[in-house]
């Protein structure tokens, strides 16, 4: 291959491929329009790729990513401060925040639980967690963990810690909105079926 | 059900193949590592999608290539049906039923079913747990297709399980952390245990009557699902609390020997004759006698439950029984189940299995078709 690129567009074919979700391909249609840019433009690109990563941080409250040591949510006064939501990763936030419903607060874990992977309790922010929880101003945590093998462990071993300080509950997984319940597989109508509330009348 | 042609790209020896069949039964005759065998599993795998010779799909590739292809043309109670699968150990396996891509690979097993009979089944009497556990599942896997997603989750937690006790030692011992992955092989496991059961309670009296009758009315055969954990009265909470105790007692070896001892990963099926352990016990004739009759429940049980006749494949078989057996098979198959029995030597067929057979042949990866006379001629 060092045969078809000049030595620098290979160097940055090989950094673009080194992102997830980019085949060679891919890396290569980007390089190839990169290089064409403005350098002003590419300039523009490189500052906020390094500022980004000498800024942007974890808050020191719940380990959201944040350029303060203190995230934007966790130093809202309008949010509640009653309510925890557990998360694996910063995604499952953004995630959340976007729908808008959730006002409480946030706490990530930073992973799942995992021996293949070598990922211990140790590894994630669960001591945090368990101070934050036991204070007398939470109510209520929620935990918002994927239903993988991984996820359900991680799931019950924060519940546990968690059960003798505050109300544990965990968010429900079941039918996706506008889903047919005929093409539901067992195990979500299993789930469905656990996860089952009363109707609410107006 | 009847499969009409076979497509076959760069799937372990073939480059490039169309197969059509144009008989109910389909005699493949070769010489050894020709690509007879490898014909069947590409039908097979369609069925299963799994392969009972590898659990890599690299392996099904052909050498220097990228990917493979397998495409079936079916019909299924008259209306057609088409398969597609495209192996690609890089980017993942794309299935495809009626051209429409599936995510789910529930959606497509139990498309194609198939009954696999081959030489290395008759290990089933005296081989290794492993050997009847994969049986087990390969039937589960057809006739209830979200098996194969019970199976692979269970098979995560274990994995995931013998890593936490192969890092006990050099890490300090996180109690809570340990009963977290219990509680998730339990609730998979205890899973697992009842769709095997399940399945041996409707296998049992279909082979018992085919081994009653292949014995010459002087054998009972009994099945047993034979578990780590005592099923008590068979619901999900008897096992599930069993589960639990028997990993309670086996707490300290467990941690001693760093591995999971128990757990439907361990169990087994047991056999008897007349009340006999046949592992222990059955004579050649009669371990053969006992897998054709397991082999013929399988393809009755499929049968009533997929509602359709599964395709039937002989993988090299028909030699290791005597004619007295091979005469009862061929009866049972009669014209209802497409056949492909593959073979090195047409010698003994007798007449009535090449009656209408259509025969190919096989050298190097190409098939083709041979008139009955002209093969008989050349042998």
């Amino acid at each position: 291959m060092s045969s078809v690129y000049t030595r620098p567009l290979a160097r940055l074919i090989d950094q673009l491929q080194r992102l997830p979700g980019i085949g060679p391909k891919t890396a290569q249609r980007l390089a190839l329009y990169l290089i064409k840019r403005p350098e002003a433009d590419i300039q523009a690109l490189a500052q906020a790729l390094l500022e980004a990563k000498q800024q942007v941080g974890l808050c020191s409250v719940c380990f959201h990513l944040s350029a303060e040591p203190v995230c934007d949510i966790c130093a809202s006064p309008q949010r509640d401060n009653h309510l925890l939501c557990v998360v694996a990763d910063s995604r499952d936030v953004i995630a959340i925040e976007k729908t808008r419903e959730y006002h409480g607060k946030y706490h990530v874990l930073g992973g799942l639980i995992s021996p293949l992977e070598g990922i211990t309790p140790e590894h994630l922010h669960i001591q945090p967690l368990i101070q934050r929880a036991s204070q007398a101003q939470v109510k209520e945590v929620i935990l918002a963990i994927n239903p993988s093998i991984e996820g359900e462990t991680t799931t019950l071993y924060v519940g546990q810690l968690l059960r003798p300080f505050v109300k544990v509950t965990r968010i429900a997984f079941g039918l996706p909105v506008g889903g047919d319940l005929d093409y539901a597989d067992e195990m979500t109508l299993a789930r469905a079926l656990a996860g089952r509330r009363e109707i609410e009348w107006q | 059900m009847f499969l009409k042609s076979l497509h076959l790209r760069h799937f372990r020896n073939y480059s490039e193949q169309l197969v059509t069949f144009a008989a109910p039964k389909t005699i493949v005759v070769g010489d050894n590592a020709q690509g007879k065998s490898n014909l069947l599993e590409a039908v097979e795998w369609l069925a299963t999608l799994q392969s009972h010779r590898t659990h890599r799909d690299r392996d099904l590739i052909q050498q220097g290539q990228e990917s493979a292809q397998i495409e079936a043309t079916l019909e299924r109670q008259g209306v057609p049906l088409d398969l597609a699968v495209s192996l690609r150990p890089l980017a993942g396996r794309v299935l495809r039923v009626n051209g429409c891509t599936v995510k789910r690979t529930a959606e497509f097993l139990g498309q194609l079913n198939a009954v696999e009979f081959s030489c290395l089944d008759l290990e089933l009497v005296r081989g290794t747990p492993t050997i009847r556990r994969n049986w087990l599942d390969r039937i589960l896997v057809q006739l209830e297709p979200l098996y194969s997603q019970v199976l692979q989750t269970y098979q995560k937690a274990l994995r995931q399980r013998n890593a936490l006790l192969k890092q006990a030692g050099s890490q300090g011992w996180d109690e809570a952390l340990w009963q977290a992955w219990n509680q998730q092989l339990v609730i998979n496991g205890t899973r697992i245990i009842r769709r095997r059961q399940r399945l041996i309670e409707r296998l049992a009296p279909l082979a018992q009557d085919w081994h009653w009758v292949l014995s010459g009315a002087r054998e009972t055969l009994t099945l047993t699902y034979e578990s780590h954990v005592p099923l008590g009265d068979g619901t999900s909470e008897a096992i599930v609390a069993a589960f639990n105790e028997a990993l309670a007692a086996r707490r300290a070896i467990e941690l001693l020997q760093k591995t999971s001892l128990v757990g439907p990963h361990r169990d087994d099926v047991g056999f008897c004759l007349n009340e006999q352990s046949a592992r222990h016990f059955a004579s050649q004739g009669q371990q053969r006698t006992l897998v054709l009759a397991l082999k013929l429940a399988e393809l009755a049980l499929v049968e009533s439950v997929v509602g359709d006749t599964p395709l039937l494949l002989l993988d090299d078989v028909l030699a290791e029984l005597d004619l007295q057996r091979q005469g009862i098979l061929l009866e049972v198959m009669g014209d209802r189940y497409q056949t492909l029995i593959t073979t090195t030597h047409l010698a003994p067929f007798g007449t009535p299995w090449r009656q209408q057979a259509q025969i190919l042949k096989v050298t190097a990866g190409t098939i083709a078709s041979v008139p009955d006379t002209a093969a008989q001629t050349s042998d």
